[in-house]
């Protein structure tokens, strides 16, 4: 077995796919990445059982063979080289040589054979999106997510497919996302929820790309299929909690304000909450909002006043910073809404502009119940 | 009986006829005439009933319509609370000149435990009589006391020899004292747990003493066992001096009955700011929001709720409020709403310390 590759097409191709890769694998054959030879095409992929991601890369070869390389020593050998051709010979002593313009290095190999089987995928159903608008509703949504292991299911985003829309929900059970795009739909009725880790992988690759994505899901499995790579992974398994039901309907407080100023304000203000709580105070008035935070065990306390456009009942209302924090800064309007029903009920937050034809973001925000 | 704790010596007293008592006491025109506090002949429940429409079957609790047919000539006088509390401090002083060990049940109720008392008198049944004496001395009016070796036993031995009476079950009589009471009257036997008693053949304190535990846990839940003990005259609940209120509430029974939930929604406005203030004065907030509906047939529905945290807003509370008055289709238009907070922060005593901090509770979905 024997191929030529040019070094930094290899390295980027296998320190995207390195991501898929624990620190710490209880199988070892895991901290390898698979090399699948079929003559000048090579299969990489890499693995931690949940999620597998392989590349199709074009390299110079007559020969065949199946290999499982160790994967750091392979990164950080390729990052030391700037670009030249690099040739890789199968030795019969069971170690895989690279010759460079500078010399030659050899790394133990072990079989390919070892390898975990990539899941076939059965009776899937099939929808096309664009990569970055992939990449913008994991973007919008991932951030919301929880880390409850109680609670697995919060642990993901939930893609909700549907003939209208398709729908990507996330929540920790404080703050909840839900992106919807009415310009992209499946053909039939779907939902899973998607782990983290492939979702931040696939955030990375697919931001502003123009290529297309095929996305195969099926009760247990979702592919994604896009350029010359392919993600696999396990869903998460459960019911996602029926988050239409937390949505208020009834909100007649609504607040209008530029999404900057809110933002700094909120990020300026909260230095002097609480380190445990986050809290801050909003209070509204006609048309001033008012935002405090105070830490009493150290005598800390801030206010500041913004001028806002107002409809509704005067109001108190406190909230985590940190969630809203999150949430206006990955929020790309110029103004926001932020409409609300009582200090108990959750504080609903939309951008008002910059968003694409069919784009809509909700973002919901549990309030700090305030006892003084 | 086996007990490890010395016997104690508890007096339960209670005001005989308190509040009509008082209106009798303090406007002599009233004295002997039957009367009711509370409610009129068209609308309102009777607070309080003297002894005289007492013999015409009028009850505390009873509608004013009926009490009215009960007893023609009854006479409705409005309840003036602020001078039955003052009279019920005037008699709690006296309690505290025994005791501190003072329970307060309600203005013209208290139990008293006087095992170890200030005046080192060991006769429980001489403190009675002291007590009631002085009562009458200082305020005019008369009560009834029961001594016993408990709560329960002592506050069934006050009526007794009501009015104007008193009555000890001795701690040797405890036992055959209870065997031979009628059922109907144990520590939390109402109307319905009674039609069942009877339905098991228990008519009397024996009959049920012969019931084993299994059985009455089987047939009354948790209430099980502590039937079975009180029957045994084991009661331990000691006298506790500061009671704390378990809930706050208001409520109100409206001159016209209501059908619409739409014209409720005003009165639990009203009930929710009443509340509120009562939450104000007793410093305290509560989880477990309950709606009390009596419709015009007097049944009676609670609806409650109880959220991750303490409130005691007014917008808070009628907010839920609102939510269980419409989680439910009405079966009857309403006669009376109420609202009450229980699981109040008194239950938890921790809680006082952190309410310096300004304690805050991150909320949650409800998933």
């Amino acid at each position: 077995m024997k191929f030529i590759i040019s070094s930094t097409y290899l390295l980027k191709q296998l320190q995207v796919l390195g991501g898929v890769i624990n620190s710490k694998n209880t199988l070892p054959i895991l901290d390898n990445f698979l090399f699948e030879l079929d003559k000048d095409k090579l299969t990489v992929s890499a693995s931690d059982l949940e999620t597998t991601m392989s590349a199709v890369l074009e390299v110079e070869s007559e020969s065949q063979g199946n290999i499982a390389v160790p994967a750091r020593l392979l990164l950080e050998t390729l990052k030391t080289f700037p670009e030249q051709p690099l040739t890789f010979i199968v030795e019969n002593n069971n170690t895989i040589e690279i010759n460079s313009n500078h010399g030659k290095y050899a790394l133990a190999y072990a079989d390919g054979a070892e390898f975990p089987n990539t899941i076939e995928l059965e009776e899937a159903s099939t929808t096309v999106i664009l990569g970055d608008i992939l990449a913008t509703a994991i973007n919008k949504t991932i951030f919301a997510s929880g880390n409850d292991e109680l609670r697995p299911v919060m642990n993901g985003v939930f893609f909700q497919f549907s003939t209208e829309n398709l729908t990507f929900v996330a929540t920790d059970a404080h703050k909840l996302v839900k992106y919807q795009r009415t310009d992209v739909t499946a053909d039939q009725v779907a939902e899973f929820i998607m782990p983290k880790k492939p979702l931040n992988i696939l955030k990375g690759i697919l931001e502003g790309s123009e290529s297309e994505v095929k996305i195969e899901y099926n009760v247990s499995n979702a592919k994604f299929t896009f350029d010359n790579t392919e993600l696999i992974c396990r869903l998460i398994d459960g019911k996602y909690p029926n988050y239409e039901a937390v949505i208020p309907k009834e909100n007649p407080n609504k607040l209008t304000i530029s999404r900057s100023q809110f933002y700094s304000t909120v990020r300026r203000v909260s230095i002097f909450s609480n380190k445990t709580t986050h809290q801050i105070r909003l209070k509204i008035a006609g048309a001033e909002l008012n935002i405090s935070a105070e830490d009493i065990d150290y005598s800390n306390k801030a206010e500041e006043r913004l001028t806002c456009d107002y409809q509704g009942d005067d109001m108190a209302i406190g909230f985590n910073s940190k969630f809203l924090n999150e949430m206006l800064s990955n929020l790309n309007s110029d103004n926001v809404t932020l409409e609300m029903s009582v200090p108990s009920r959750a504080g609903i937050l939309s951008p008002i502009d910059g968003l694409d034809e069919g784009e809509h973001i909700t973002m919901l925000v549990m309030p700090v119940m305030i006892n003084d | 009986m086996e007990s490890p704790l010395p016997i104690r010596k508890i007096i339960h007293v209670d005001m005989d006829a308190f509040y009509a008592s008082v209106e009798q006491l303090d406007f002599p025109e009233l004295r002997g005439k039957a009367l009711a506090v509370g409610g009129n002949e068209v609308r309102g429940v009777v607070s309080a009933a003297s002894y005289q429409a007492r013999a015409f079957g009028v009850r505390s609790a009873m509608s004013g319509v009926l009490a009215k047919r009960l007893c023609p000539e009854l006479i409705f006088v409005p309840p003036r609370f602020d001078r039955y509390r003052e009279i019920s401090m005037k008699i709690r002083a006296i309690f505290l000149e025994y005791t501190d060990l003072v329970e307060p049940l309600s203005l013209d109720e208290a139990y008293l435990d006087v095992t170890e008392n200030k005046k080192g008198n060991p006769s429980a049944t001489l403190i009675a009589s002291q007590i009631r004496e002085r009562i009458f001395q200082q305020t005019g009016l008369r009560c009834s006391a029961g001594i016993s070796i408990n709560k329960f036993v002592a506050k069934i031995a006050s009526d007794y020899n009501k009015p104007n009476g008193q009555k000890t079950v001795e701690p040797d009589e405890v036992i055959p004292f209870l065997e031979a009471l009628d059922i109907r009257k144990f520590y939390g036997v109402g109307k319905v747990t009674a039609q069942k008693m009877y339905q098991l053949g228990i008519f009397t304190g024996l009959d049920l003493k012969k019931k084993p535990i299994e059985f009455l846990n089987e047939h009354f839940g948790k209430s099980g066992s502590l039937y079975y003990n009180v029957v045994r005259g084991i009661h331990n609940s000691p006298v506790k001096p500061d009671r704390v209120p378990k809930s706050v509430g208001a409520e109100r029974t409206f001159t016209e009955n209501l059908s619409s939930e739409v014209f409720m929604l005003e009165r639990l406005e009203h009930l929710s700011v009443e509340l509120e203030q009562r939450l104000r004065k007793n410093k305290v907030a509560g989880k477990t929001i309950t709606l009390k509906i009596k419709y015009s047939d007097f049944s009676l529905q609670t609806r409650s709720k109880t959220l991750d945290f303490y409130i005691s807003d007014k917008s808070l509370i009628l907010d839920t409020a609102t939510e269980l008055l419409y989680q439910e289709k009405l079966h009857n238009s309403v006669r009376l709403l109420g609202i009450s907070l229980g699981n109040l922060n008194t239950d938890a005593p921790e809680i006082p310390v952190q309410t310096k901090k300004s304690l805050s509770v991150q909320l949650k979905f409800k998933f």
